[in-house]
C-alpha cells in the first residue's frame, strides 16, 4: 500500500502541466471537419481549416466586405459589359507539393467545381453565372463539356478568362468564397482525382467530393500545410515556401473536444488559445472577465432570421389548418394572403422583449432581411414595433372583419431543440392570444429534416428560418427571401410584381448606386406588405486567450465573411 | 470443446449478416429526406435536398441499397464515415487500438478490485467495512459517468493541475508522433518500442482520468455481484464441510469459496470487456479520447449510417468472440461445464 501511495504521488507530481508553447496555436472545437477538399467545402468548420491551407484568386480586404483585394490573382479587368473577367495570376506561387502554380491549375479548379457541382457543395452559385444554371450536367442537359470548357480558359498570355453566361454583379464576391480556392491539377490527378480532360468528365458529374483523395491529402498554396491528422487532431505547420508574409505562429493544432466543460478548462488553464463556446449566456457567465481571457463584443452578425407567414399552405400542411375555414376552429390555406393579417402579426411580436430576454440585450432590429453591414442595406426603411393596439386594429380589418369576430386556431412549427426559435414562437403566441380570447396559436417542435422537406413543398403554415451568407452581396439575401422565384419563396408564397422586377434589375447591373436604390425599394415594399416578421439579429462576440493577438481578433479587424486567418495572429 | 469452439466461430458471419439486414432495414424506417439531412450543413444546401437523395440512391428499393452495401463489404469496403472523415475500415484501424489500450489499462484493475472488495464485504457482512462498501457501491452505481468524468477533470486537471486534460497527448508531443514507427497502434506500446518513453508516459497519464472514471462506474456492479455470490457460497454445504474438517479460514475462503464465487464474475467480466472494447462511449467523449466510442457517438448523432453499421458489426464480432471466450473460461474454472 505504501508503495502504491509513493507511485501515485510521483505520477501526479510529474504530471505538472505547462501552458501551450508560444509558437503553437491551439484551437479546440466540438465540430467535426466534414472535408478538406475546397471543391465541396460548404460549412464553417471545414472552411476554418481549408482557408488557411488554400487560397482564392481574390479576398476581402481586412474587415471590409466591399473591398476585394488580390490573393492568387494580382489584378483583374471586367469587359464585354461585365460578361468577361480577365485575371492576371501571381507568379512564383508554390503549392505545398513544391510545384509552381500555373493558369492551368486555376482553370482546372473551376472546371472541376462546375463538373462535380454536387448537392453537398456550394458550387451552384458559381455555376449560375458561368453555365447559366445552378445545376450540374446530370440534372440539366444544357450543361455540356463545351459550355464548361468555354466558361473558364487560359489565354495565350497566361491569364485566366471567365466568360459569363449573364452579367453577375456578385461574381467577384463569389470568387472570394473558400470553395473557389485553387487546387493543383497534376497533383490532384496523380492522387486519383479527376484528370481534367473531356474524356473523363462524365465520370465526375455531380460526384460528392466530401471524402475525396484531395480531402485526405490536401495541397494548397496557403500559409499553412497539413502535417498530419488523426481521430481528434489536425496539425499544421507554417509553409516555408509561402509567397506571402511569413506567419508569426509556426504550429497550429486544431483539436476536437466535444465536451464544453473540458474546452473551457483548457482555455482557462492556458492549454488552449481559442475554443468553441457554448452560446452567449454560457460564455458570459463562465468565460467573460476571467484572467487571461480577451473578450471582444458588439461584432456584426451576418445571419438573417424571419418568421414566415405562408400565403398558400398546401399539401400535408392542411393538417395544420384545423377546420381549414375561418370559423374559429382553424384557418383557411390562404389565411396569410390578407395583408392585414400579416401586419397584425408583425405588430404583435415583441422585438425589444426578444432582444432583452433571448439575446441578453445584444440584438439589433434590422429594417430588411439582410446583414446591416452589407452594401445595399438601407437603415431608413421603417420597422414594425410591438404595438398591441395597432395589431388589434389590423386584425379587426382582416378578412372583412370576420377574423376578429370568429377567431382562429393556427399551428406553427419550430425546429426541434432550437431554443431561440421556440422562445420567439412562444413570445408571438402569448401576444397574439392576449389580443383576443378567440385567437389561438399552437406551437410544436419538428425535426429539421422534416421541416426542410415540408417547408420546401410549402406545407408549413408558419416557421422560423434563418439564412447565412455565401458571399457578401445583397442578392444572396434579397433574392432568396423576397423574389417569387427565390429559394425561400415556396415557404412564404409571397409575390409582388414590382419587387420581382426590382430584384431582377439589381441582378443585371453592376452599378452599385442603382443596385442600392433598388434594394431600398424592395425593403420599403416589404415593410408595407409584411411578408415576414423580422426576428432581431444577434450581436456577435469572440473570446480567446490573451496570449493571442492580431487584427482578426479585434473589433476593427474582424470580418464575419472570412475564416480566422492564423497568419494574421501572434502569440506571446 | 474444439467442436463447440468451431461452431461458435462459424456463427460469427451468420450473426453479422442477420445484423446487417436488421440495421440497414431499420434505417429504411427513416424517409429519404431524413437520411439525406445529415449531408446538409446549411439552409443553402437544403435547396439541393432532392439532388443529394438521387446522388446517394436513397430512394432505391431496399434490396438494391442492401445489395450495394453488401457488394462493397465483399471488397472489404465498409463505406465512408462522415463522422470521422475517413473510410470505416481506416477509422476502426486507427481508433480500435486506442480503445483496446484503455480497456487493457482498466479491465484488470476493475476485476481485481471488484473481487477483492466484494470478498471483503462478504466476509465482514453487516460490519462497518461492509456498510461503507455498500454505500460506495450505491454511489458508484448511481453516479452518471458524465458527471463523474467532469468532476474528476475539474479537480485533477483544472483545479489541482496534477493530471492532463482532454485528449491523448500533450500538444508538444502531437508533432513528434508522426516520427514514431507504429507496430500495434497503441500509443504507449508503440512509443515504448520506439524508445520514446516521454510519449509513452504522456499517453499513459492522459489515460488515468478516463480509466479512473471507468473504474469507479464499472466496478460498482461487479463488487455487488461478487459480494452476493460470495455470501451464497459461504453458506453452502461444502464450505461448511471444509470448515468442519478443520481447514483454516484463509484456505476455505480463498481456495474453496472464492473460486466458486468467481463464476458470475467471469460472465459479467466478459461483458465488461465487451463494453470496454466496444468503446466506453461517454467516457471517451468527455475526455476527447480518440477511441471507437467517441466515433460512435458522432456517427449516431450525425446519422452516419456507414459509421453506425461499421461500429455495430464490430461490436457484434466482439460479443460473439467474447462469449465464446467466456464459455471456454467457464470450462477451465468449473470442470462440470466441460462434460455438458
Amino acid at each position: 500500500m505504501k508503495k502504491l501511495v509513493t507511485l501515485s504521488s510521483l505520477l501526479l507530481v510529474s504530471a505538472a502541466l505547462a501552458a501551450s508553447p508560444a509558437d503553437t496555436l491551439v484551437i479546440q472545437s466540438a465540430a467535426d471537419i466534414p472535408t478538406l477538399d475546397p471543391g465541396v467545402t460548404y460549412d464553417t468548420a471545414s472552411s476554418s481549416l481549408v482557408d488557411n491551407m488554400y487560397e482564392t484568386l481574390i479576398t476581402y480586404d481586412g474587415a471590409s466586405l466591399t473591398k476585394l483585394i488580390p490573393a492568387l490573382a494580382t489584378k483583374w479587368t471586367a469587359s464585354n459589359g461585365g460578361k468577361t473577367y480577365t485575371f492576371d495570376l501571381r507568379k512564383n506561387v508554390k503549392f505545398h507539393s513544391g510545384a509552381t502554380m500555373t493558369c492551368a491549375d486555376a482553370e482546372y479548379t473551376f472546371e472541376r467545381n462546375l463538373v462535380t457541382n454536387s448537392g453537398a457543395s456550394g458550387n451552384w452559385f458559381i455555376a449560375e453565372p458561368l453555365t447559366g444554371t445552378q445545376s450540374n450536367a446530370a440534372d440539366d442537359k444544357s450543361v455540356t463539356w463545351a459550355k464548361i470548357d468555354k466558361s473558364v480558359e487560359c489565354n495565350n498570355n497566361g491569364q485566366l478568362v471567365f466568360t459569363l453566361a449573364a452579367v453577375d454583379p456578385a461574381f467577384l464576391a463569389k470568387l472570394a468564397y473558400t470553395g473557389m480556392a485553387i487546387v493543383e491539377k497534376a497533383y490532384s490527378a496523380k492522387i486519383g482525382e479527376w484528370d481534367g480532360t473531356e474524356k473523363t468528365w462524365k465520370d465526375w458529374i455531380g460526384k460528392d467530393l466530401t471524402g475525396s483523395e484531395l480531402s485526405k491529402k490536401p495541397n494548397g498554396t496557403g500559409p499553412y500545410k497539413l502535417v498530419r491528422y488523426d481521430a481528434n487532431n489536425y496539425l499544421f505547420q507554417a509553409f516555408d515556401g509561402y509567397w506571402g508574409k511569413k506567419p508569426n505562429i509556426k504550429n497550429v493544432i486544431r483539436q476536437k473536444v466535444p465536451e464544453l466543460a473540458a474546452r473551457q478548462q483548457a482555455l482557462l488553464r492556458g492549454d488552449a488559445d481559442i475554443i468553441e463556446g457554448g452560446g452567449r449566456s454560457v460564455d458570459e457567465a463562465q468565460i467573460k472577465g476571467k484572467p487571461g481571457v480577451t473578450w471582444v463584443d458588439d461584432l456584426p452578425s451576418t445571419t438573417s432570421t424571419a418568421i414566415f407567414m405562408n400565403e398558400k399552405i398546401g399539401g400535408k400542411g392542411n393538417n395544420l389548418l384545423g377546420s381549414g375555414k375561418l370559423d374559429g376552429k382553424g384557418i383557411p390555406a390562404n389565411f396569410f394572403s390578407d395583408v392585414n393579417v400579416r401586419r397584425g402579426f408583425s405588430y404583435a411580436f415583441d422585438y425589444q422583449g426578444y432582444i432583452k430576454d433571448v439575446q441578453k440585450g445584444k440584438g439589433i432590429q434590422r429594417t430588411m432581411l439582410m446583414p446591416d453591414i452589407f452594401p445595399g442595406y438601407d437603415p431608413k426603411v421603417k420597422t414594425y414595433t410591438f404595438d398591441p393596439k395597432k395589431a388589434t386594429e389590423y386584425f379587426k380589418r382582416a378578412w372583412g372583419g370576420e377574423l376578429w369576430k370568429k377567431g382562429f386556431v393556427l399551428t406553427a412549427n419550430y425546429r426541434a431543440n432550437a431554443v431561440a426559435s421556440q422562445t420567439a414562437m412562444e413570445i408571438l403566441k402569448r401576444n397574439i392570444e392576449s389580443l383576443n380570447p378567440k385567437f389561438r396559436v399552437n406551437i410544436q417542435s419538428k425535426q429539421w429534416s422534416e421541416m426542410l422537406s415540408d417547408s420546401r413543398k410549402g406545407e408549413e403554415a408558419m416557421i422560423l428560418i434563418g439564412w447565412a451568407p455565401d458571399y457578401a452581396d445583397a442578392d444572396n439575401f434579397m433574392y432568396t427571401f423576397y423574389a417569387s422565384d427565390g429559394y425561400y419563396s415556396p415557404r412564404a408564397n409571397w409575390k409582388d410584381t414590382s419587387v420581382d422586377k426590382w430584384l431582377k434589375q439589381a441582378r443585371s447591373t453592376i452599378n452599385t448606386a442603382e443596385r442600392n436604390r433598388l434594394y431600398s425599394l424592395v425593403g420599403q415594399r416589404a415593410y408595407e406588405q409584411a411578408p415576414y416578421i423580422l426576428v432581431p439579429a444577434p450581436v456577435d462576440y469572440l473570446f480567446n486567450s490573451s496570449r493571442v493577438t492580431g487584427a482578426p481578433r479585434t473589433k476593427a479587424g474582424y470580418n464575419p465573411m472570412t475564416s480566422l486567418y492564423w497568419k494574421d495572429l501572434s502569440k506571446k | 470443446m474444439l467442436n463447440f469452439t468451431l461452431r461458435r466461430l462459424i456463427q460469427i458471419p451468420l450473426v453479422m449478416l442477420v445484423l446487417s439486414v436488421i440495421v440497414i432495414g431499420l434505417t429504411q424506417l427513416l424517409t429519404p429526406e431524413q437520411r439525406a439531412a445529415p449531408y446538409i450543413r446549411s439552409e443553402q444546401q437544403a435547396a439541393r435536398l432532392e439532388q443529394i437523395i438521387t446522388e446517394r440512391g436513397l430512394r432505391d428499393p431496399f434490396p438494391v441499397q442492401y445489395g450495394r452495401w453488401f457488394s462493397n463489404i465483399i471488397k472489404g469496403d465498409l463505406g465512408y464515415s462522415k463522422a470521422s472523415n475517413k473510410d470505416v475500415v481506416a477509422t476502426i484501424k486507427e481508433r480500435l487500438p486506442n480503445t483496446i489500450e484503455l480497456a487493457l489499462l482498466t479491465a484488470i484493475p476493475i476485476l481485481l478490485l471488484a473481487v477483492w472488495l466484494g470478498t471483503l464485504s462478504a466476509l465482514h457482512k453487516d460490519k462497518f467495512i461492509d456498510q461503507l462498501l455498500r454505500v460506495v457501491v450505491v454511489l458508484g452505481y448511481s453516479l452518471p459517468t458524465f458527471v463523474l468524468g467532469i468532476v474528476l477533470l475539474a479537480v485533477f486537471y483544472a483545479y489541482l493541475g496534477w493530471l492532463p486534460g482532454a485528449g491523448q497527448l500533450d500538444i508538444i508531443n502531437q508533432f513528434s508522433v508522426s516520427d514514431l514507427k507504429r507496430y500495434t497502434g497503441m500509443m504507449t506500446v508503440d512509443a515504448a518500442l520506439n524508445g520514446r518513453w516521454d510519449i509513452a508516459w504522456d499517453a499513459l497519464q492522459h489515460m488515468i482520468l478516463p480509466a479512473v472514471t471507468l473504474l469507479i462506474v464499472l466496478s460498482a456492479n461487479l463488487v455487488k455481484v461478487m459480494r452476493n455470490s460470495m455470501l451464497e457460497v459461504l453458506t453452502s454445504d461444502y464450505v461448511r464441510t471444509a470448515r468442519a474438517k478443520g481447514l483454516s479460514s484463509k484456505v476455505v475462503n480463498g481456495k474453496h469459496a472464492r473460486r466458486n464465487a468467481l463464476l458470475p464474475i467471469i460472465t459479467l467480466g466478459g461483458f465488461l470487456v465487451i463494453n470496454l472494447l466496444a468503446g466506453s462511449v461517454i467516457t471517451e467523449t468527455i475526455f476527447a479520447y480518440p477511441g471507437i466510442g467517441q466515433w460512435f457517438v458522432q456517427a449516431a448523432l450525425q446519422l452516419d449510417i456507414a459509421g453506425v453499421l461499421g461500429f455495430t458489426l464490430l461490436s457484434a464480432l466482439l460479443v460473439v468472440v467474447m462469449s465464446t471466450a467466456v464459455d471456454i473460461l467457464y470450462g477451465v474454472i468449473d470442470p462440470r461445464v466441460r462434460f455438458h
